[in-house]
């Protein structure tokens, strides 16, 4: 069983790779060559994701016409930016493994491993 | 009154003192879970301090009759038999502790709820824009700058950029996962938020940031030790040497501080863990502290 959020997120990678807006009906087809899946749950599904603001529509004839608001590369950048950025009142939310740090306290990790005898690369 | 000034003067200790003594000490490093544990006792400890003291100056003749029955009055476990006559002093001895108790609790409550949110938030970019990899239990997401961190909490996920990808030989992304992976299964996020919540109320004391700041880097230590158990210590030294050398945008996220090359160094000299005769103390004291503020208040005054 597929969750709705697997579903939003095959129609968005769609749009994104395709990079133009399309029909429910084009997205349809081309999760159809996949496995089958009813126009209404595509469309629903793409109704939920312009209410959410990730998609934009035109009327295009008698159908609507969609694009995602932002590109993936400008998603994935914000995403980063809330995961590495250290802000004051960040909340403590996300554990990253090591900190973005300067150049001396890199320099300050490298002698730690050279001292150890481990080899770094160049 | 020779009560309040002994617990006044215990909370001092506690919040000034101890702090430094603690940082001092070598063992805390080297038995990260229980110097968890003890700064978390400390903190309880100067919480129920305050509390008891508030408590003492409305009330000095609370519990003249010391002992057992004092002792759990002032806990507020035995009904006080005679209160006929209800005081301000009365009124004020019971609110100051109970309003303290809830500020806690509700600053506790706030700080995970908003790191929920937060994480929420995250999590559903996350699910549209990464991939989810079954071989890694990890979601990837195509960036070229090297991360590599979780989501903690309900429905939690390990995420990995595109560029730790290509950084790290397999061994060492293992290393970095498991390292992930042990936050989430020991709950660090809501030792932090308690952390947090002490620090936000007690703003100013010594003991609030140390406890705040400590408690950060020794989970990071627990999560370490944990990635240890399969992995070697120079699997997991170079993977933390990688990701903190690889090239940041200029000032993009100039953070860091020294706790990178505290766990290196960590993990480049292998710690003998402290005797269990030690550990075993250290634990007691942990269990005793926050209790022995309700002591002092309860021993029989010479005064």
């Amino acid at each position: 069983m597929r969750r709705l959020g697997d579903l939003e997120a095959e129609i968005m990678d769609r749009l994104w790779t395709w990079k133009r807006p399309a029909t429910v009906r084009e997205v349809v087809d081309d999760i159809n060559r996949q496995r089958p899946i009813a126009y209404t749950t595509v469309m629903t599904v793409a109704n939920i994701l312009y209410n959410k603001g990730w998609l934009l529509r035109n009327k295009q004839g008698r159908a609507w016409l969609y694009a995602p608001v932002r590109s993936r590369e400008a998603y994935t950048a914000a995403l980063m930016e809330d995961a590495l950025g250290t802000s004051e009142d960040r909340p403590a939310a996300l554990a990253h493994f090591v900190e973005q740090m300067p150049d001396d306290e890199v320099a300050a990790l490298r002698k730690a491993l050279r001292a150890a005898g481990r080899r770094t690369r160049p | 009154m020779n009560a309040v000034s002994a617990l006044i003067g215990y909370a001092g200790v506690i919040g000034f003192l101890a702090p430094r003594l603690l940082l001092r000490s070598s063992w805390p490093h080297r038995a990260p879970v229980l110097a968890v544990a003890a700064w978390q006792a400390l903190a309880m400890s100067f919480v129920v301090a305050v509390s008891v003291a508030v408590y003492e100056f409305a009330e000095p003749t609370g519990h003249e009759h010391a002992g057992v029955l004092g002792l759990l009055q002032t806990c507020g476990l035995a009904a006080v038999a005679d209160h006929a006559h209800t005081t301000s002093a009365d009124l004020l001895a019971v609110a100051v502790p109970a309003a303290l108790t809830v500020l806690l609790l509700g600053v506790f409550s706030r700080e995970v709820v908003r790191a929920h949110q937060a994480r929420s938030r995250h999590r559903a970019v996350l699910d549209l824009v990464g991939r989810r990899s079954s071989t890694l239990r990890a979601t990837i997401i195509e960036h070229a700058l090297p991360a590599a961190y979780c989501l903690p909490g309900r429905c939690p996920r390990v995420v990995v950029s595109q560029g730790a990808l290509q950084l790290l030989s397999a061994d060492q992304l293992d290393a970095v996962l498991d390292h992930e992976r042990a936050h989430i299964a020991g709950r660090h996020h809501l030792v932090l938020a308690a952390a947090e919540a002490f620090a936000k109320i007690f703003r100013g004391l010594p003991l609030a940031r140390h406890v705040r700041e400590q408690t950060g880097l020794l989970l990071e230590m627990i999560a370490d030790d944990r990635a240890l158990r399969c992995h070697s210590r120079d699997v997991l030294a170079t993977a933390m040497y990688e990701m903190a050398a690889a090239k940041t945008p200029r000032g993009a996220f100039a953070a860091g501080g020294p706790n990178a090359l505290l766990r290196l160094r960590r993990l480049l000299t292998p710690q003998h863990q402290p005797h269990p005769a030690f550990s075993g103390s250290i634990a007691a004291v942990a269990v005793t502290v926050p209790l022995l503020p309700l002591l002092a208040a309860c021993a029989p005054s010479a005064g």
